[in-house]
């Protein structure tokens, strides 16, 4: 899209509100899902839901719809933050978070489970 | 007065002037830069949400019970006041394009109003969990208070997390009102409206943080609780 292209103001106005009404109803649905369905997989079904709404808002909103450079530079980066992190926390689990001290896991001194818990070191 | 561009010249040996390439209207490299930009922001709020969710894998329990406390009518409020002020921002980036400058303005103005209204909400929210002791560093949230661990991190990233996308609807605020600024001077205008474009890229990944944010604090534990939580 270059900076002089012209615009159907109509048109894409009718996108704008047609992407609206689609997360509004996402939205709705947000709501009802932990009291109608897949009530046992409620952190599965609203990440779901808030997937679709990002994708809509990506799509249309940020207008991503053909941009091949940049929607592959967003999965590169998101891959890249998995690996760094999966990484990192592996690290993490297994070498600390085991350990006497740790700022993820309650202190050894009030959770009975963790003070008999071996060390991973 | 728009700014008006004058090429630089450069002369070579023979005498000949040439024309140096400008890059001051390079549409595509000003967004693609802003997108590197808007990169950042997903690692740095990717980061958090993966830690979050590893957190989640130690304390589920004690998650769900912190999320069932949270006010989902207050989160859900914001939720729909961020998503329409989405659609004025955009709205306001069509008009802009279409020659429309008065009423681009104000779409703008009445995004800047909905993020002050969100912030306001936010604030109430903050304000009755202060009250009952849930806040960083104080009462429920101290280290030696008898609340469950998990829940301790649990609003621990819940104030970071929401604190920081404040922090961004805040800072939204600004280059809102600065970008009025430039379209009163003629700087951003119908030909010239990468300054808008971004903006309007930039209010969208606030919201984009906020579709993930509401359901991962406010809905996980939705099915254990009310509504009005704290």
């Amino acid at each position: 899209m270059g900076t002089n292209t012209t615009v159907n103001y109509k048109e894409e106005k009718v996108v704008y509100y047609k992407v609206l009404v689609g997360l509004l109803l996402l939205t709705a649905v947000t709501f009802v899902q932990p009291h109608l369905f897949m009530t046992h997989s409620t952190f599965l079904a609203q990440m779901l839901i808030a997937v679709v709404k990002a994708w809509l808002i990506v799509i249309y909103y940020m207008h991503l719809k053909g941009e091949k450079l940049i929607g592959s530079m967003v999965i590169f980066a998101l891959f890249l933050v998995l690996v760094f992190f999966v990484i990192v926390i592996g690290v993490d689990v297994t070498n600390f978070q085991f350990g006497a001290e740790s700022y993820i896991t309650a202190p050894a001194t009030t959770g009975a489970e963790h003070v008999t818990a071996p060390a991973h070191h | 007065m728009a700014h008006a561009y004058v090429p630089e010249i450069a002369v070579d040996r023979e005498g000949n002037e040439h024309v140096v390439q400008g890059w001051q209207d390079d549409f595509y490299g000003g967004k693609l830069g802003f997108w590197l930009f808007m990169l950042t922001e997903v690692m740095m709020f990717g980061g958090m949400f993966l830690a979050l969710a590893y957190y989640n894998t130690l304390h589920p329990q004690d998650f769900l019970d912190a999320s069932a406390s949270l006010n989902r009518l207050l989160g859900g409020t914001n939720t729909v006041i961020l998503l329409i002020s989405a659609l004025t921002m955009g709205l306001g980036l069509l008009k802009m394009r279409a020659g429309d400058v008065k009423g681009s303005k104000l779409m703008i103005w009445a995004t800047i109003l909905l993020a002050v209204l969100f912030l306001v909400i936010k604030g109430f929210e903050w304000t009755a969990e202060y009250n009952h002791g849930i806040f960083l560093m104080h009462g429920e949230m101290l280290p030696e208070s008898t609340m469950a661990f998990g829940k301790k991190l649990f609003f621990g990233m819940y104030f970071t997390m929401t604190g920081l996308h404040g922090f961004h609807i805040i800072i939204g605020i600004g280059l809102m009102i600065w970008l009025l600024k430039r379209i009163n001077a003629g700087k951003v205008s119908p030909e010239h409206y990468i300054l808008h474009f971004n903006i309007a890229l930039y209010w969208d990944i606030v919201h984009l943080i906020w579709v993930f944010v509401f359901p991962y604090y406010y809905m996980i534990g939705a099915a254990t609780g009310g509504t009005s939580g704290h």
